[in-house]
């Protein structure tokens, strides 16, 4: 029978596999602050309290192989050994939380456990000198540890003249019944002498017995019990040992603490008076000032949040609606005195939706450390196989991230990382010729701008080279000779975001076949954001990825277009400029248009709801929008406004358009279709044809 | 403490733990827990806000540890503490430490939920959890101090023969009790204690090598074939039943692996009838503070077969359990608070053969 019923015991495994999750991640820091700081008491600690915890909760959960691990790793966390180690323990902590994350997951797939033997070797080899080991095949040897009984009877038999002999037999493993082989041995023995001892106690000898132990008086000589002890297939060796003094009190079997064991508890107790007296100081002050970090947290399934979120969506649309219909209460009624009334309430309600919404995004959001953590162990890993001291620094972790997207944001993040360690920083023997610090440095950075998150990405190594990343653009043929010569700065260096370029002299393990940078680009697209790349040659490159802040409501900009409704993230417009149809150009197969100083490249929204044929106005809306540092201007019918707007997504089956990103239902009831922008330029970029130009 | 029900708050840096011991405890439908904490700082604060009845505690936190904030807890909040507590050496010292500072009692954390043994763990947790409910904090200002002036054992001890047999059983609110008792006895202290002390595997070598430290007398944990001497104190190891036994060249103890008695293994009911029919009316028999009634029928046995039976009084006890039940059944022949115990030890096995007789013929 369970304690738990299944459920929930399996629901309690999947806390386990949550938490653990956390654990490994903080014992991971915990390990890369132990190899900086290999003495410090504090770090030693932690480490061993995070081994501690995940031990008692493996042990919980009835991972029995993990918990023993952890014990055995908890053990040697000591200052004095990592002291000692050179470095090693922490090298152990590493690999131990590697071996760890293994195990975790074959418990969750049901896999079986991978062995970790290697590890428990490199736990042991820590604290003892490594032994040679046992060339000598099997040497019997007696531990003759007796009890306090048997020790006085021998001691008795001594004083009265006896001759005592210790004898060890060594049980054939392959004896199949134990127990028996020791009765036979007893009978043997007592017909030589007095059996005074007997090792292990009878009672609880188990089928583990491989060597017993006798102490018999007897006035045989000792190689009769040579003889008579040695049963073929039975008992394999005999040991015969005569006592010579009553010394027996020296061995006596774990009667006292081994001097291991007293150390073990001296230290532990020498640590925790420690902790008491320093740290008491210091946590009380803690306690008052940061909660932030360690406050009481509640674990809620993200689909009940989602639900939440889904309903707040659906109050927003209800809002525009209230709206719409007092807008229309206000035109029939212009003088009642409701419309005050009227006009208040729909303010408050607002307000508080308003709030409300908020704080169920608030619910969603985590702060971007836990992105930024895993970059330590990343960066270090990569720095180490690639032979360049680089040294991480983060900022802005607490900059707050809807949780989704974070999630979908690890992925191309590490890609950048890796990257700029691999190709960005340079080797310490570059960077000393270049008259640069021996260690580059890799910053991450995250902040609000607006609705949007900002996750910079900065090296200090040796920049993209504009001139060989174009060169192998064009040389691949991804950019025309011509293209190439009008890129600008930004757009060049947007090439390296372009599947199967990499401007690497080599390919790595870590990166290199151009393979990942592009994937930083769809997902940042995915996610409706942007991004943006500095360089200069010799000081190094910062990648910029701008992401909304949430994927479930957006600002947007509505306008008409064909006939028909759209909206675009407000995020991404820059201006909106009037014009007329003569200041439209075209050049080659694109339509273009000065902006001021600037050059813009058309695109005829129309297009999205006509197929043929365009027509032309005199006067034409321009809506400026800027994607990975290009702005295009959008012919648009008309504005309709500015709108919050609650994305439901699309159903892939339902859309055959890659145009469309989703959509959302306004106030009065009509849909709105959200437009994919960079599928929109890549696809309309082109000049459409004209009503003139067919007729003429 | 009124009808309703025990208010709990659970302390521990895991959110395992946070999760699975309030489960445990959901079990009993008089106890509710109203908050979990993740570190000391944050227990205490929420005692502050939530005034729970009782306190699970975790020692091995971050920020503040168990034991400061028991510490804290103590001196400032005065609500019981039961300690959850790690199966590890270090683990089971700390545990002691926290007994000492005034905590209630402790559980083993829990292992392995798939297994039926979580049960018993279960149950303790319940168990200990109402009683500290009703107990609450004891008043007694002498909670020992966590530092002892190193004591002077006799030199050499002699492997002398004990005069008299000195059973002891106990349970909640022992190892206070019992370090308080047998540091008051003498090095040179002419009887053999053999005790039970209800607690779990793993807790009472540490536990021995604690009260050894601080006793004139030697105290140890039993192994099967230890001899009874004079001066030495031998506590049966967890999950193991002890007896004694007369042999030819000495009085041994014996350990096996019987089922429970009482529910309990060790029981000191077992412990007691081996000492009554071993050692007849040279045996002391002493049951101290704990709950239940393990222990009181085998106090009886001791006085049925000419020993002294002692118990200790309500006012010392922290629960005044097993020594009730055996003065209602009429098997306590002295009731002694727990300063007056070791006097009445050292009186007993000091006394003329006469003295003795007349010891025991008072009924």
């Amino acid at each position: 029978m369970s304690f738990f019923s299944e459920d929930r015991s399996s629901e309690l495994k999947e806390l386990f596999f949550e938490t653990s999750a956390e654990l490994l991640q903080a014992l991971n820091e915990q390990g890369l602050k132990l190899e900086q700081q290999p003495t410090d008491s504090e770090t030693v600690r932690e480490v061993r309290r995070t081994v501690h915890t995940l031990k008692g909760d493996a042990a919980a959960c009835g991972f029995q192989e993990l918990s023993g691990l952890a014990h055995e790793l908890e053990d040697v966390l000591t200052v004095e050994i990592s002291a000692a180690s050179n470095g090693k323990l922490a090298e152990i902590v590493l690999s131990a939380n590697d071996v760890f994350t293994s195990m975790l997951s074959a418990y969750r797939e049901g896999h079986s456990i991978p062995s970790p033997a290697a590890l428990r070797d490199s736990i042991r080899l820590i604290v003892s000198r490594p032994e040679p080991r046992h060339i000598v095949p099997y040497k019997l040897t007696g531990h003759f540890a007796w009890n306090e009984y048997e020790q006085m009877a021998i001691k008795q038999a001594k004083e009265e003249g006896q001759q005592v002999f210790q004898i060890a037999l060594a049980v054939d493993p392959a004896c199949p019944m134990k127990t028996a082989a020791m009765q036979l041995v007893r009978n043997v023995l007592a017909q030589l002498g007095q059996v005074l001892a007997v090792f292990p106690d009878p009672s609880t000898a188990s089928d583990q017995l491989d060597v017993i132990e006798f102490a018999v008086a007897s006035a045989q000589p000792a190689d009769i019990f040579q003889k008579k002890c040695y049963i073929p297939s039975v008992i394999l060796d005999v040991l015969v040992e005569a006592v010579v003094e009553t010394s027996a009190q020296t061995n006596q079997r774990s009667a006292q603490p081994t001097p291991g064991d007293e150390l073990n508890d001296v230290l532990d107790l020498g640590g925790d008076e420690h902790a008491s007296s320093t740290e008491s100081v210091a946590t009380e002050k803690e306690v008052l000032g940061s909660s932030s970090s360690a406050s009481n947290k509640l674990r809620v399934d993200s689909e009940r949040i989602d639900s939440v979120l889904n309903l707040v969506g659906e109050l927003v649309i209800g809002k525009s609606m209230l709206m719409q219909s007092v807008g229309e209460f206000d035109k029939r009624y212009a003088k009642d005195p409701l419309r005050a009334k009227f006009a208040d309430a729909m303010a408050f309600q607002a307000r508080v939706l308003n709030d409300l919404q908020k704080s169920v995004m608030r619910i969603r959001m985590v702060p971007v450390d836990q992105l930024f953590r895993r970059f330590p162990r990343i960066v270090r890993d990569v720095a180490k196989s690639c032979g360049k001291e680089v040294v991480l620094e983060t900022a802005g972790e607490e900059t707050d991230l809807d949780k989704s997207i974070l999630d979908v944001l690890a992925e191309p993040l590490s890609h950048l990382v890796r990257n700029s360690v691999d190709h960005g920083i340079e080797t310490p023997e570059e960077r000393i010729a270049a008259g640069k610090a021996r260690q580059g440095t890799i910053r991450l950075n995250a902040y609000h701008q607006g609705n949007q998150i900002v996750i910079e990405c900065r090296d200090d190594g040796r920049g993209i080279d504009r001139y060989k990343l174009v060169s192998r653009a064009v040389e691949k043929g991804i950019v025309s000779f011509e293209d190439a010569e009008r890129l600008s700065d930004s757009e060049a260096l947007h090439l390296v975001f372009h599947p199967g370029l990499s401007t690497a002299d080599r390919v790595t393990e870590i990166s290199g076949r151009g393979v990942g940078m592009d994937v930083v680009r769809a997902v940042v697209d995915r996610l409706k954001g942007s991004t943006f790349i500095e360089s200069k040659p010799g000081v190094g490159t910062t990648f910029f990825l701008k992401i909304p802040l949430t994927l479930a409501i957006i600002k947007a900009l509505m306008f008409r277009a064909g006939g028909r409704l759209y909206a675009l993230p407000l995020s991404s417009v820059v201006e909106i400029a009037r014009t007329t149809e003569s200041e439209v150009h075209r050049v080659e197969q694109h339509e273009v248009m000065q902006l001021r100083n600037e050059v813009l490249t058309i695109i005829r929204m129309e297009q999205l709801a006509i197929r043929g044929p365009l027509t032309r106005r005199k006067k034409i809306f321009i809506v400026v929008v800027s994607i990975a540092e290009r702005k295009f201007g959008l012919i648009v019918d008309r504005l309709v406004g500015e709108e919050e707007l609650v994305i439901k997504a699309l159903d892939d089956h339902l859309v055959a358009t890659e145009f469309v990103s989703g959509a959302s239902i306004l106030g009065d009831g009509s849909v709105v279709l959200i437009l994919n922008l960079s599928a929109v330029v890549a696809k309309l970029g082109k000049a459409p044809a004209f009503e003139e130009a067919v007729t003429a | 403490m009124s009808g309703s029900k025990v208010r709990t708050l659970v302390i521990d840096d895991s959110a395992l733990m946070r999760k699975l011991i309030p489960r445990i405890l959901a079990r009993d439908a008089d106890i509710e827990v109203v908050g979990t904490a993740m570190d000391g700082s944050f227990g205490l604060k929420k005692i502050e806000e939530l005034k729970p009845d009782v306190v699970t505690l975790d020692l091995e936190m971050p920020r503040m540890d168990g034991m400061e904030a028991l510490r804290q807890i103590m001196r400032t909040h005065r609500v019981p503490v039961v300690v959850v507590s790690a199966h590890t050496q270090s683990g089971a010292s700390a545990t002691f430490k926290a007994l000492a500072l005034g905590a209630f009692d402790f559980v083993p954390k829990p292992f392995d939920a798939a297994q039926a043994h979580m049960e018993g763990i279960g149950d303790q947790l319940i168990g200990k959890v109402k009683l500290a409910a009703k107990t609450g904090v004891s008043s007694r200002k002498d909670v020992i101090a966590a530092e002892k002036p190193k004591v002077q054992k006799p030199a050499q001890r002699q492997k002398r023969p004990p005069n008299r047999v000195i059973a002891i059983g106990t349970s909640t609110g022992g190892p206070n009790a019992l370090q308080d008792l047998l540091s008051q006895l003498p090095g040179d202290f002419p009887g053999s204690l053999v005790i039970v002390q209800h607690m779990p595997e793993g807790f009472t070598e540490m536990f021995a090598r604690r009260l050894n430290e601080c006793c004139a007398i030697d105290v140890k944990e039993a192994q099967s074939g230890d001899m009874l001497i004079a001066g030495r104190a031998l506590i049966c190891p967890g999950n193991r039943h002890i007896r004694v036994r007369h042999m030819p060249l000495g009085d041994v103890i014996v350990l096996t692996d019987e089922d429970k008695v009482n529910g309990h293994r060790p029981s000191v009911d077992v412990l007691f009838h081996s000492v009554a029919s071993e050692f007849g009316s040279s045996a002391i028999g002493l049951l101290m503070t704990g709950m239940g009634e393990d222990g009181a029928e085998g106090l009886g046995r001791i006085k049925e077969y000419g020993g002294l039976t002692v118990v200790q009084d309500e006012l010392s006890c922290v629960v005044f359990g097993m020594p009730k039940i055996a003065i209602e059944r009429g098997y306590a022949m002295r009731v002694v608070s727990l300063d007056a115990l070791a006097n009445l030890l050292v009186r007993h096995c000091c006394a003329s053969a006469k003295e003795w007789a007349q010891a025991i013929a008072q009924v």
